[in-house]
């Protein structure tokens, strides 16, 4: 029987191997040409890139950013799991690419540690001096550091307490400022088989302030719970998902707005931005005073240690300054919620800018936080000491 | 000096210690060097840090077996278990459904048209995010989704059914849609070239379509149905979008267990849960070894394709 060198539609062989090649050359080049020129790139005068690890500080684009600092931004969002992260900087030399990095505070020991950070001059941001000493001396940011404890390591950018979100007609619950319990999440019959909550140690956390508040669990030092701790509250956790509490598990922030704005859950664990925007929709979700805990927490922007070297120290210095501003304020509040370490500054700022009226929004927000960070547990840190055990007994409830 | 000669003599240096070998000799050898260097070096360093200890990037080298303790007292062989299950059974479903598709598209379907359509319809998931293929059934199953509104206005049933959606029945369900193609592909191939005048003689020998199919086709068709297993077994078995969005994390799978471990830098745990699942594939190896012993092993599967 004879071959035929042809496949389908006329193609020879000789010609599809060729296109094959032709084509994979084309496709691969930009990735090629990207890697061999993304270390001169991360020098280029007038451009700040940053590496985010979550999409919600960014303040829907860089206009005012590029308007007040005449730099342009080039931002990179990778996920938020601390070893992703930390593999990115540390192992993948991250600074290379970027002028500044950003993740939820609690890694600064780590990045101190891995010389992959560059300690700052805060006289070098205008708008440092103005900040809360409350903020100023936050965990992890300027203390308790090695060495040099109480030197600046690292720029607020935003801040906020997190609790959860339910529907208050449907549950027959109370609206913010009236406290709402955590139960709602955790083990409330009338959220059974419609709450979530999320999929990695964060959550457990959560539950463990969760039994402490209520009196279930002995919790020695909720900022680092032991691996005893962590074990008591997967049992926990595992008995609610087994009675049927939990409908899902989300991973990521669109999972969370997607479940809520789908009908299927009542009262879930998520960030404040979902609900937002789930109600732009026309839903009726609030984000709730939370009756035992709130998980408090602060992304920041550190300097890579590169900087150092590529000679553009001062435009990341205005950068850094940026966040600390009213433009940021006045961006960032209205849009996330979120507070960043010159709220002061949002008003007068949109005011001269010929922006709406946010006093009102600004007003709110700070009353909110001050009322949200007065309750004592708990700052979260992404990097507590026992984190991969904490991590083990998540997936042991992912896996009951 | 002859020509011959003088260009002899000008070899020198290098040249004269590299063997003098046929080209596919070295083609050979490059191959198997980079395969040795790309994928076996690194799958031997996965097996050494899996025995070793250390948090995060810190790593020591004394030999335990502790990491393989910590995975399986988190539930890992439960996982395992559960991916190797699901991914089988969905497989199976797969070659079911796959199998008299493929064969109405290389024997039965006449018409170039709809030929060219089927290829299309296909094709085109693979344009598409992985997410963004599977994401479409949540409004499908979901609570408030078309199966439940239909259901309940034909009054089956008075509350949403509610294990349409992140349950293993839609894990299930996402993967038969996500890898149907990549079953059907190497099946049409092979059947494909499967050449009519067997069959025709088949029928003119008075063989019945049953036993054509079973004597005639299934056996040339041998080569796309295990290539058909190695693409949809394997990747499904490592596919973290499905059981992520369809299961809602309800239902921990392999790939959704290796990042969650990354997530934490515990990747020591990683490299003892990667070692123990190269040891159910070199299981999954021997079996089919075994099954395919009495046609000759895959050497006699595969030399239908010489014909």
């Amino acid at each position: 029987m004879k071959h035929s060198k042809h496949l389908y539609f006329g193609l020879s062989r000789r010609h599809f191997i060729k296109g094959a090649a032709a084509g994979a050359a084309i496709v691969g080049a930009p990735a090629v040409l990207k890697g061999l020129t993304r270390r001169s790139k991360a020098a280029e005068k007038g451009v700040i890139r940053m590496l985010f690890t979550a999409p919600t500080m960014i303040p829907g684009d860089w206009t005012t950013f590029e308007k007040d600092t005449g730099l342009k931004m080039e931002d990179t969002v990778i996920k938020d799991d601390p070893g992703i992260f930390l593999t990115e900087v540390q192992v993948n030399d991250a600074g290379e690419r970027f002028d500044l990095i950003s993740t939820l505070s609690g890694t600064e020991q780590s990045l101190i540690d891995g010389g992959n950070i560059m300690q700052m001059e805060a006289s070098a941001m205008s708008n440092w001096s103005g900040m809360p000493a409350s903020i100023q001396s936050m965990p992890y940011l300027v203390r308790d550091l090695s060495p040099d404890a109480g030197k600046v390591w690292g720029v607020p950018m935003a801040m906020n307490a997190d609790s959860f979100g339910y529907l208050p007609a449907k549950l027959d619950e109370p609206r913010p400022p009236e406290e709402a319990s955590w139960s709602l999440v955790f083990e409330s019959e009338k959220t059974m088989g419609r709450s979530s909550t999320g999929d990695n140690y964060i959550y457990l956390w959560e539950a463990l302030a969760y039994l402490k508040n209520t009196g279930q669990l002995a919790v020695k030092d909720i900022l680092n719970p032991s691996p005893e701790e962590a074990k008591a509250t997967a049992d926990f956790l595992i008995k609610r998902k087994e009675a049927g509490q939990f409908r899902l598990f989300w991973k990521i922030f669109d999972d969370q707005i997607a479940v809520m704005k789908n009908g299927e859950v009542d009262a879930i664990r998520c960030w404040e931005p979902a609900v937002n925007e789930v109600n732009k929709a026309g839903g009726d979700w609030v984000y709730a005073t939370a009756t035992e805990f709130y998980t408090k927490w602060m992304h920041a922007a550190y300097i890579t240690s590169q900087v150092e070297d590529r000679g553009n120290l001062d435009e990341v210095y205005i950068a850094l300054n940026w966040f600390l501003s009213g433009g940021y304020a006045a961006t960032i509040t209205p849009l996330r919620g979120y507070l960043n370490g010159r709220p002061d500054l949002a008003v007068d700022y949109a005011n001269s800018n010929g922006m709406d009226d946010i006093s009102a929004t600004m007003d709110a927000a700070q009353e909110k936080m001050a009322l949200k960070f007065a309750k004592e547990d708990f700052w979260f840190s992404a990097v507590p000491e026992n984190l991969q055990e904490m991590q083990a007994q998540m997936d042991r409830v992912l896996n009951a | 000096m002859t020509a011959a000669a003088y260009t002899s003599n000008r070899s020198s240096g290098l040249r004269d210690f590299i063997p003098r070998l046929p080209a596919g000799v070295w083609s050979l050898s490059g191959f198997s060097l980079l395969w040795f260097g790309g994928i076996v070096l690194p799958l031997l360093a996965i097996i050494v840090v899996s025995f070793l200890q250390g948090r995060g990037l810190k790593i020591n080298f004394d030999p335990t077996i502790l990491q393989y303790k910590r995975f399986f007292s988190y539930g890992g062989g439960e996982m395992l278990a559960r991916s190797v299950r699901i991914a089988g059974t969905v497989t199976m479903i797969e070659l079911l459904l796959a199998f008299p598709f493929a064969l109405w598209l290389a024997k039965g379907c006449k018409n170039n048209t709809v030929r060219l359509l089927t290829f299309t319809a296909l094709t085109v998931p693979f344009f598409l995010s992985p997410a963004a293929r599977v994401i479409v059934w949540r409004s499908v199953f979901g609570i408030n989704g078309v199966v439940n509104q239909i259901l309940l206005g034909v009054g089956i049933v008075d509350e949403p059914v509610l294990w349409l959606i992140f349950s293993e029945f839609s894990v299930h369900f996402g993967f038969i849609g996500a890898f149907f193609p990549t079953m059907v592909w190497p099946i049409f191939l092979s059947v494909s070239l499967i050449d009519n005048d067997f069959l025709e003689a088949s029928g003119d020998l008075g063989a019945s379509r049953l036993r054509t199919l079973l004597h005639i086709i299934l056996p040339l068709a041998l080569p796309g149905i295990v290539a058909g297993f190695v693409f949809t077994f394997i990747p499904m078995l490592g596919d973290a979008v499905v059981a992520s969005h369809m299961g809602g994390n309800n239902v921990l799978m392999l790939a959704a267990q290796v990042q969650s471990l990354i997530g934490v830098s515990n990747f020591l745990v990683a490299a003892a849960l990667a070692a123990v699942v190269l040891a159910i594939m070199l299981a999954f190896q021997v079996l089919l070894w075994l099954a395919l012993k009495p046609v000759g092993g895959l050497a006699g599967v595969f030399a239908s394709l010489r014909r």
